[in-house]
């Protein structure tokens, strides 16, 4: 890794080390901190250059029952298609540290999405938590969603049925949905926040 | 970190959780001949009875023990930052119902950017069941249940599904204290388990299980404890007034999204008590009106405490200079 890539990490992971309590970055109402991933098709991924347009990230480990509930009853593929299909752009992140569960390569990543017919714009490929830290994502599946001006309106569970079992899919109210129907049509968003509930994100050990 | 410090008290290396430990691993040997358990990932579990019959009119108390391979857990009623306590699905006879599982106090499992609250080794989760006093004598009725439990690693979770059975006759008269326990697989007398002394008096190692799991119960705080709790700056201050100066502390919410799971709990002992300083959750979306939950003081004193927020500015009229009080100094 070149140099002037590496000063930037280390500052934010003393950033991260130094100033735990000023880490709530993403907050309900507050502009949505700006970043830049890498995707698994390869292309290169700028939050700010989706101003203008409803943002949804998904907060992603394929190992996890919580996400695999999700997966595999169809409802996430479900959402990204019905959202993405009005205009929404939505991100799936996978924050998980190499060796950790749901970590995945840009093709381990490519065959999953393919196999699950997922249809998200791209999957950002975070192994060293910086997107995930930025948002201070806790679990997966926890789910932002970004309203066009880039300020978070909605952060939490991605429904409320907070367990591992398919059969509460169908009868679970969608957080992400709702945030999306009602500030689409100029509404308040009801739930702006609730607990993020699944698997803790598989992050790289803390050093500190 | 400083949070590792303040919940040092908690860390299995120290006495609190090595007693649990060994106690856990005593009770596992008593155990052992007798009980295979119902597999679930990386552990095994059991449905089990205080009581030899079910009482027409009484309460009966079943439990739900869970023994856990080292390094996985499964969780309280409210799971922390991640996870999903264990559910049941009871299938009972007419006239018996199934009140309210009883949690015993937790642990606090602290992984990467993130606090759990849950349970280590072995915990029994007791149900007491409410029999209807018209309840005829009959004989053994089997009670069911079906359980979903999520057993998970710092690194993964497996959900887990086990349909377990007991049988237990029905009689009018009350339960002897020293009943003894009737597993389904006993009922046959040939069964070659009732050979063995412990299948046959299985009982003293149940009494003894809800006997300790009756003790890991938190209990309501004493009546002349006073507590207040007070918002401050993003911080939720509970000041507490035992009448005599407390070192340690800690706090378990009740309901989710009350606290910052992860934030450190900082601990100010004062003469006749303490304050505990908790990070307000960023989730609250309407004022909370009232704090809920465990309270830990040591290894066998916990309690349940559900406090009032004061109102702003009236905080400090009464409750506080109370607090300073040195009435209840030794």
């Amino acid at each position: 890794m070149k140099r002037s890539t590496l000063y930037p990490i280390l500052a934010i992971v003393l950033a991260l080390c130094a100033a735990p309590s000023l880490l709530s970055a993403a907050k309900v109402g507050a502009a949505a901190p700006d970043f830049t991933g890498t995707a698994s098709n390869g292309k290169t991924i700028r939050l700010s250059d989706y101003r203008g347009k409803y943002v949804v990230l998904e907060w992603h480990n394929n190992g996890c029952p919580f996400v695999g509930k999700q997966y595999n009853s169809g409802n996430m593929q479900r959402l990204q298609k019905q959202w993405t299909s009005q205009g929404v752009v939505w991100f799936t992140i996978l924050s998980s540290a190499p060796g950790k569960q749901g970590y995945a390569t840009a093709g381990e990543e490519n065959d999953y999405m393919a196999k699950m017919q997922a249809a998200p714009p791209a999957a950002l490929l975070d192994p060293a938590g910086d997107i995930g830290h930025l948002y201070d994502a806790k679990t997966s599946p926890q789910m932002v969603v970004i309203n066009p001006q880039g300020v978070v309106i909605y952060d939490g569970a991605i429904d409320d049925k907070p367990t591992t079992d398919l059969n509460d899919v169908p009868g679970a109210t969608n957080y992400v949905s709702l945030a999306l129907q009602q500030a689409m049509s100029g509404k308040p968003v009801e739930t702006p926040t609730t607990r993020p509930y699944g698997c803790s994100v598989k992050y790289a050990d803390a050093t500190h | 970190m400083r949070i590792e410090r303040k919940m040092r008290w908690f860390n299995p290396s120290l006495g609190f959780d090595r007693a649990l430990t060994w106690g856990a691993a005593l009770l596992l040997c008593a155990a052992s001949a007798h009980a295979e358990g119902t597999p679930i990932p990386h552990g095994t579990m059991e449905l089990i009875a205080r009581n030899q019959w079910i009482a027409a009119g009484h309460t009966l108390d079943l439990g739900l023990r869970f023994q856990l391979e080292k390094g996985w857990h499964i969780y309280w009623v409210n799971p922390g930052d991640s996870g999903e306590p264990p559910r049941v699905k009871w299938q009972l006879p007419a006239g018996l119902t199934a009140g309210s599982m009883e949690w015993p106090t937790p642990r606090r499992l602290e992984s990467s950017s993130i606090v759990d609250y849950g349970y280590e080794d072995a915990v029994l989760l007791i149900v007491p069941m409410h029999a209807e006093a018209g309840l005829a004598a009959q004989p053994p009725a089997r009670l069911g249940a079906e359980v979903r439990v999520l057993v998970c690693s710092h690194e993964m979770c497996i959900p887990g599904k086990a349909q377990l059975s007991l049988a237990l006759p029905v009689k009018s008269q009350p339960p002897a204290p020293n009943a003894r326990t009737i597993d389904a697989r006993n009922l046959d007398a040939r069964n070659p388990d009732a050979r063995n002394p412990d299948a046959r008096n299985p009982d003293a190692r149940s009494i003894d299980l809800f006997t300790a799991a009756r003790k890991a119960l938190p209990r309501p705080a004493p009546g002349n404890w006073k507590f207040s709790v007070a918002d401050a700056n993003g911080s939720l201050v509970l000041s507490a007034n035992l009448g005599r100066r407390v070192m340690q502390a800690i706090f378990f919410p009740l309901a989710e999204s009350q606290i910052e799971n992860a934030a450190p709990q900082n601990v100010q002992p004062v003469t006749a008590g303490f304050r505990l300083t908790l990070r307000k959750s960023d989730r609250l979306l309407k004022p909370l009106e009232r704090l809920k939950g465990v309270l830990v003081l040591s290894a066998s004193q916990s309690y349940l405490i559900d406090v009032p927020l004061s109102k702003p500015g009236a905080a400090r009229s009464k409750k506080a200079p109370a607090l300073e009080s040195s009435r209840y100094d030794p």
